[in-house]
């Protein structure tokens, strides 16, 4: 089982990966997006992984490791305000810059016809 | 102590003239001077001990670590050098105070000019290397004050930057020898590095010092190839000139190199470089002088050739030579002093300094012109004046030169040589400028200047004189008291006559005089010829290298930092995986040696499934909506995958985390662009693709590695200590709000922050609010379907109810103040979708910044709470008490910690969420930006 | 029980969140009120915790739990110094902002207090995990702050500057698994005890996973090739702000030291200074960056920007050099070159206010209005940052270059450095010029500097010939850090083995 989780791990974060390095700020939003589950999977099972356990005092004989738990809790929280932050932010950014191009300019000929529309006004 | 004093006095005389100057330019001159004048007093009542060859030192501490001490000294070189400065000094300030116009400001100049004063004296006195480069330095940046002082006409500007280019690069060399100086002897202090001669001289990095050093000297004293800057300098105000390139700043390289002549000369590579550097200087100069037509300009280059024949003189290794060097030191200093403010004065009265149209002046100003032209006269080295007698001993050091071998007869020829063309322009100055006919057009029309300006020059042309006739009267004990200390021995018995015989010498000195003449006869002849080429002028040259090198390095910049998110991740990415990479190829057995889980076919199918989804999340990630769903599958399979793996908390967690986030993704999608344009290249897609797999490979590779390998955490303790201690059964739950509670208190921290900043994105943005998607089509005008907004209405009491169970359930069964907050904004939020923005607005009164706040303050305010107790933030106490109805319940300040962690969750989710919620529908926000 | 290690981060905490809450929540003034005696607060307990600090390593145990178990926050000299350094330049940055940034757009005075959390919390945590979070308080603080004001450049800038710094979380995260993973604990103390003995495969992970932070905290330090977000960033936020993230670069060096020199330090067996054959090259290399950038800098922000790279270089070169005296030098020069950093971004903002038009670009403008004042200003910090005596700047370089030892390690670092300030002297006088004397016309602009605005900008100058005439004492107190930081935190050692049954 172990093989399956980590080679799932390394695939999501190869997808992460692969999106944030795309020109566009929604995939790049969704790139890290996946690039976290990954990460909070990887950062789960540093506390290695148990099947039917616990972290409920008694309610099985066997305890999972909680700290990693507790851990990857703060990391999605953290991750949630931060994504939430990122999202608003590509928003902002398309309103301001008129395209929605990570670097907030759009490489000739491409971009969408709304978006030329922006940049023209 | 009064010889800290001597520095003292003329640093605080730095504030004096910008307080006296309202009262008049009088007062504010005599005031500057005051205070220098009181430290050269000190300096001459030093002057008998010296004299004794007494060690004059005073020394204070000041930052030991470094090596650098308060540390000041008078020996022969000091008090000769000292002299000169605050001597001549003064009578600069003399002068200034005629030659400044009204328009200048008095006080600034003074200022700088003593600032200036301080930090030469201070070169000279320091008895501590690193302090001696604090004050090089400090003359480096108060001379570009001083240069740049009308800084209105662009030459100014320039040339105060070239200076400060060329003798900042100098100082930062001195700085590099000055400490490796210091590695080698162990020490800064002078003496010390004065008895390590042989230490120094036969160390590995001798060499390396020598030319740091000497980089130091060069640039400062305008030896060649670093003598451009210097007559770029003269935009400066001729008393700054005056100062400037007769006794001070030009003479500091001179100093350094006759300060550290014990220990760094004596070998080979200091004559070579140090004598040749020296001729070939003294040659350009003495030549290009000639053909100024600038007054200032041809007194400048005379001024480089003159540096260069001392430090020809310092560069021939024989004491002899070195006593020579301090005369002409000495003698220098004096007459060029007095041109230069001769020429200063002619400029002043005539209104130009162009010696085209400077003619027959004596007839105007027969005073200022024989006083001119006896200095010019010593400049040329005629008998009688002070010129003459080093003259004589240069050349005859140059006779007994052999650091040439063979070709070391050219020293002497050459140097007559260019002793000529000093008597040529000497001659060209006295006689273009004094007779030759009529002035051409002078914008005035010139009279003797006021008798005070005049007087400076008065006192220096007189020592020219005295000098000239008396020498051994005069300044035997000085000179050889600073040559003493120079060659840092006994002194060669010497004689200071104005008659040696005839001899070698006065045969080269008739021979430099009668050639001067027949150069300056046929001087026109030469200047044809030298018409021919092309003025070089350093000041462009200079700029336009300098800007180069700006261009170049901002096109580099652009380049390299070209604004490209894609590059910049890219590295980014590319270096982590290279750092994470390198080490794994040492890891020989990947697996570890901990019992696995076996595999079943639920494990796999999810495996199969998260999988399909992720790889579907990118391949159709351009359909922005398809991948949108794409992604909640994975994240639905990872809290999957929480519960299968004994952590409901994060199943839970991760669920609803999960649900906001595509709330929010789906929203952000109103906004922007619904498909993302194909445009990165295949070649970078492949490249993004490989960097992505290898990346991925890598972290699974070190997961698996590390998850099959037996691992010995402090976890144990939380499991024992959670109910006991905390007084939870939820050993997470537990960790959260009591053991690691402060990673909690700053998780929340940041939701809120997360909020406030969408805030200000948000109450910031523009009006851009498509009605249409991007294919036009217009986004649904029934805003709140009927059904959904009866359904929810129900489900709202049930949500709330649902969340109030979770939170209180936290402590001991899955659950807690985070999960119950989504859950609730959820619910809220449903009502948002359901009745729209303004409906829910009349009926529920929430500021959510206010609940933020609190929350976060419910949070810290409990943590705060147990110092009551005198215990430590944070620290947790419970209690159980029995209800009616509900029975035994748990009171736990955690609970509390919670409820702030609930309410901070709430606001935060339902402040991003309202707001930009707010944005979709066609109502405008009604608060804005600014109170 | 004594509480002064957690004040410099509670005191903010508690007056960022009041601000959020009526009554103060409703008008600017009443904020700003707040936010000043806040920060007389930490001024205070900082000075406190300081003092305390000489006499003894200030420990706090959160929650009273036994370390490793608990959060515990570990105040010895360096950190006490760099929370107070961070209070003084928080309060120069604030103090600007009274003049009227601060009401450019909402919540600038709680967002800042946020910030002062984090990198006090950054400076102060004794446990790894804990680090990650107040570095994920101060960036988000910093991601909220950068876009105060508003306009396309903040946007832009921001944009890149969020994108760079969440891989770099998410990194981070992948680092913190590895390290749990092999070492089973969190706290640092308890991590440079346990590396030593690892089995050698888990010493791998480990080592990976150190490599690993310092790609994150490289990322912070704006080392070389991870330092694109900065310029623009820095040279786009409001001035305050700009000044205030001048100290963001020195949490990532500070945890480069602490991590990379003390917990895989000496004592970590086979993974001893791993990090420091990497640091080497970019450090320098960051040094030319910042150098080639300040010469290329088309206005004063960005100059100042890229003066900001060449700190994190020449910090990064005291890291490496691995000697006490480097480490001395290191923290000296970090106290000098964070507070005139600052105090120049402030001033930039000024200059470019009275030149109109021209803002703070190197073209002819007219004439400030107050010229002399602002001249006067910049003059002195110019000399400060450019390492001239007599200020404080020639201090730490002169330490620096002293604590090179080897001959190659003279020939690199000595270049560098010396070069680097060669480019920095050259761009400042042809900055200086350009600002304040090539001028057309003689019309200045009517708008006077706030005195405000000038306080804040001296109060930080002032620090750099304090530096110098108190420069004794001031080596002498980073002697006492730079040893005690380069042991194993002996303190929390104790602590931690008094737990063991």
């Amino acid at each position: 089982m172990e093989a399956i989780f980590a080679f799932c791990v390394g695939l999501l974060t190869a997808c992460g990966l692969f999106l944030t390095l795309r020109g566009r700020t929604f995939p790049v939003v969704v790139g890290i997006t996946l690039l976290s589950y990954a990460v909070n999977l990887f950062l789960f099972s540093s506390g290695r992984l148990l099947i039917n356990g616990a972290t409920i005092l008694g309610q099985s004989e066997q305890y999972a490791d909680p700290l990693p738990q507790a851990l990857v809790l703060t990391a999605i929280v953290i991750g949630f305000a931060m994504t939430a932050f990122v999202v608003i932010l590509a928003i902002r950014a398309r309103s301001d810059l008129g395209n929605d191009h990570v670097d907030g300019r759009n490489p000739p000929g491409a971009g969408l016809p709304s978006d030329r529309l922006k940049e023209k006004n | 102590m009064s010889l800290f004093w001597i520095l003292l006095l003329p640093l605080l005389g730095t504030v004096v003239p910008l307080l006296t100057e309202r009262f008049g330019r009088t007062v504010c001159a005599f005031s500057t001077a005051a205070l220098p004048a009181l430290a050269l007093v000190l300096v001459l009542l030093q002057m008998p001990a010296v004299f004794d060859g007494e060690a004059v030192v005073a020394t204070a501490p000041w930052i030991p670590l470094l090596g650098l001490e308060l540390s000041v000294h008078l020996d022969g070189l000091a008090l000769l050098f000292a002299m000169l400065v605050l001597g001549i000094g003064l009578l600069i300030i003399l002068y200034a105070r005629y030659y400044l116009s009204d328009k200048d400001s008095m006080g600034l100049f003074y200022a700088y000019l003593i600032l200036f004063m301080t930090a030469m004296l201070g070169i000279v006195v320091s008895h501590n290397l690193l302090q001696m480069w604090v004050f090089w330095e400090m003359t480096s940046v108060s001379s570009f004050l001083l240069i740049s002082f009308w800084n209105h006409n662009t030459d100014a500007r320039k040339g105060a930057r070239m200076a400060m280019t060329v003798t900042g690069l100098g100082g930062l060399a001195l700085l590099a020898g000055v400490i490796l100086i210091g590695n080698i002897v162990g020490s800064y202090d002078l003496t010390a590095v004065l008895n390590s001669g042989d230490l120094l001289r036969e160390h590995a990095a001798y060499p390396v010092i020598v030319i740091l050093v000497l980089l130091g000297a060069f640039t400062k004293s305008a030896q060649f190839p670093f003598h451009f800057w210097l007559p770029y300098a003269m935009a400066a105000p001729t008393p700054v000139s005056a100062y400037l390139h007769s006794a001070t700043m030009v003479k500091a390289g001179i100093f350094l190199m006759a300060r550290f002549y014990p220990v760094l000369s004596g070998t080979e590579l200091w004559f070579v470089i140090v004598s040749l550097t020296g001729l070939t200087t003294l040659l350009i100069g003495a030549y290009t002088a000639l053909f100024k037509h600038d007054l200032k300009g041809l007194l400048a280059y005379s001024t480089v050739s003159h540096l260069g024949l001392i430090t020809l003189l310092l560069g021939m290794g024989s004491d002899m030579a070195a006593v020579a060097a301090v005369f002409h030191i000495i003698n220098h200093a004096i007459f060029k002093a007095s041109l230069f403010m001769a020429a200063g004065i002619i400029d002043h009265e005539t209104g130009t300094r162009d010696m085209r149209r400077l003619n027959g002046l004596w007839k105007y100003m027969p005073y200022t012109a024989t006083l001119a032209m006896v200095a010019a006269a010593s400049m040329a080295g005629v008998p009688l004046l002070n010129g003459f007698l080093s003259k004589e001993m240069f050349f005859a050091e140059t006779l007994d030169q052999s650091s040439l071998g063979s070709l070391s007869w050219m020293i002497p020829v050459l140097a007559t040589v260019g002793t000529a063309f000093s008597v040529a322009y000497s001659l060209r100055f006295i006689h273009d400028v004094f007779f030759n006919g009529e002035p051409v057009d002078l914008p005035k029309t010139p009279h003797e200047p006021p008798r005070y300006m005049r007087l400076p020059i008065d006192i220096l042309v007189a020592l020219c004189l005295l000098v000239g006739i008396w020498p051994a009267l005069l300044i035997g004990d000085l000179l050889a008291t600073a040559a003493g200390a120079v060659v840092g021995g006994d002194l060669p018995d010497y004689g200071l006559y104005i008659w040696h015989g005839f001899n070698l010498p006065l045969l080269m000195s008739a021979l430099a005089m009668t050639g001067g003449a027949y150069v300056y006869i046929s001087r026109e002849k030469l200047f044809t010829f030298q018409s021919q080429f092309p003025e070089a002028n350093a000041n462009l040259i200079f700029d336009k290298s300098v800007k180069w090198v700006m261009k170049h390095c901002a096109t580099f910049i652009d380049w390299f930092e070209n604004g490209s998110l894609q590059r910049y991740s890219f590295l980014l990415i590319l270096f982590a995986l290279v750092l994470l990479g390198l080490p794994l190829i040492d890891l020989n057995t990947t697996a570890g040696l901990r019992p696995q889980i076996p595999v079943d076919a639920v494990m796999l199918s999810g495996a199969a499934l998260l999988a399909v989804s992720a790889l579907g999340t990118v391949i159709w990630h351009r359909k922005r909506l398809i991948a949108l769903l794409m992604l909640s599958v994975v994240g639905l399979i990872v809290s999957l995958a929480f519960a299968l793996f004994s952590a409901p908390d994060l199943a839970l967690t991760q669920l609803s985390v999960e649900v906001v986030t595509i709330i929010l993704l789906l929203l952000a999608l109103f906004f922007l662009p619904q498909n993302t344009p194909k445009e990165s290249s295949p070649r970078r897609v492949a490249r993004d693709l490989t960097i992505a797999a290898i990346f991925g490979g890598i972290i699974g590779t070190i997961n698996y590695a590390l998850i099959t390998r037996p691992l010995d955490s402090i976890s144990e303790f939380f499991l024992a200590n959670a109910k006991t201690g905390g007084g939870g059964t939820n050993v997470v739950n537990v960790i959260l709000v009591d053991f690691r509670g402060f990673d909690t208190l700053g998780e929340i921290t940041v939701l809120g922050i997360a909020a406030l900043g969408i805030y200000k994105l948000i109450a910031r943005m523009g009006l851009f609010k498509p009605t249409s998607d991007d294919y036009g089509r217009p986004w649904t005008e029934d805003k709140h379907p009927m059904m959904l907004s009866v359904i929810s209405q129900g489900l709202l009491p049930l949500a709330l109810l649902v969340s109030a169970y979770i939170f209180l359930r936290g402590h001991n069964l899955p659950g807690g103040g985070f999960i119950a907050g989504l859950v609730t904004s959820i619910a809220i939020i449903q009502q948002y979708m359901a009745h729209g923005v303004d409906w829910l607005k009349d009926r529920l009164k929430l500021d959510y910044q206010k609940v933020i706040g609190s929350g976060l303050l419910i949070a810290t305010l409990t943590g705060v709470g147990s110092w009551a107790f005198g215990y430590p933030f944070l620290t947790s106490w419970y209690d159980y008490w029995t209800w009616p109805v509900i029975g035994e319940f748990e009171v736990a300040s955690a609970i509390a910690f919670d409820l702030g962690v609930y309410l901070t969750v709430v606001g935060a989710t339902m402040l991003i969420l309202a707001n930009l919620g707010q944005h979709t529908t066609t109502e405008r926000a009604r608060e804005t930006e600014h109170q | 029980m004594q509480h002064w290690a957690v004040l410099p981060i509670l005191i903010p905490l508690l007056s960022a969140t009041l601000m959020l809450l009526p009554p103060l929540a409703r008008t600017i003034r009443r904020q700003r009120i707040t936010s000043m005696i806040s920060l007389v607060l930490m001024l205070g307990s900082a000075l406190v915790l300081f003092h305390l600090s000489t006499e003894a390593t200030q420990l706090y145990q959160l929650g009273d739990w036994q370390p490793p178990f608990g959060i515990l926050l570990v105040a010895d000299r360096v950190s006490a110094l760099l929370v107070l350094l961070t209070t003084v330049l928080a309060t120069g940055a604030v103090l600007y902002s009274l003049a009227g940034d601060d009401n450019q757009g909402k919540y600038f005075h709680s967002l800042m207090m946020f910030q002062l959390m984090g990198v006090n919390g950054a400076f102060l945590t004794g446990d790894i995990f804990n680090l990650f979070v107040f570095f994920e308080v101060l960036l988000i603080a910093s991601y909220a702050l950068l876009i105060h004001g508003g306009g396309k450049q903040k946007t832009q800038a921001n944009v890149h500057y969020i994108v760079l710094n969440l891989i770099g979380s998410a990194f981070f995260l992948f680092a913190l698994g590895m390290l749990y993973g092999t070492l089973g604990t969190l706290n640092m103390a308890q991590m440079s005890t346990r590396i030593a003995d690892l089995s050698p495969g888990a010493s791998i992970l480990a080592e990976a996973g150190a490599l690993l932070l310092l790609v994150v905290f490289g990322l912070k330090a704006a080392m070389m090739p991870l330092h694109f977000w900065l310029p623009k960033a820095y040279a786009s936020a409001s001035a305050p702000v700009a000044a205030m993230f001048a100290i963001m670069t020195k949490v990532g060096i500070y945890s480069i030291f602490r991590v990379h020199t003390v917990v895989f330090g000496e004592h970590a067996g086979d993974l001893a200074y791993i990090a420091i054959p990497w640091i080497w090259p970019l450090a320098l290399l960051t040094l030319v960056i910042g150098a080639v950038g300040v010469l290329a800098a088309p206005s004063l922000r960005t100059l100042v920007a890229n003066l900001i790279l060449i700190s994190a270089g020449t910090l990064l070169v005291a890291v490496v050099l691995l000697n006490t005296q480097a480490v001395i030098g290191g923290l000296y020069y970090l106290v000098h070159t964070t507070l005139v950093t600052g105090a120049l971004f402030l001033l930039a903002d000024l200059i470019a206010q009275q030149r109109g038009q021209a803002t703070d670009r190197f073209v002819v403008s007219r004439p400030m209005k107050q010229a002399p004042l602002l001249g006067l200003l910049f003059f002195i910090g110019a000399v400060t940052v450019a390492g001239l005596p007599p200020l404080s700047g020639f201090v730490g370089k002169a330490l620096l270059l002293q604590a090179a030892e080897t001959a190659t390690q003279m020939g690199w670092v000595w270049s560098s450095i010396l070069l680097s300030s060669l480019a920095v002297i050259i761009a400042l006088s042809r900055a200086g010029t350009n600002l304040f004397w090539h001028v057309s016309g003689n019309k200045t602009g009517t708008e006077n500097a706030r005195p405000i605005q000038i306080i804040a900008i001296v109060l930080l100058l002032l620090a750099s010939p304090a530096l110098v005439i108190f420069g004794g004492p001031a080596t002498e107190f980073a002697e006492a850090a730079a040893l005690q930081m380069q042991q194993m935190y002996p303190e929390v050692q104790t602590l931690i083995a008094e737990g063991q049954p």
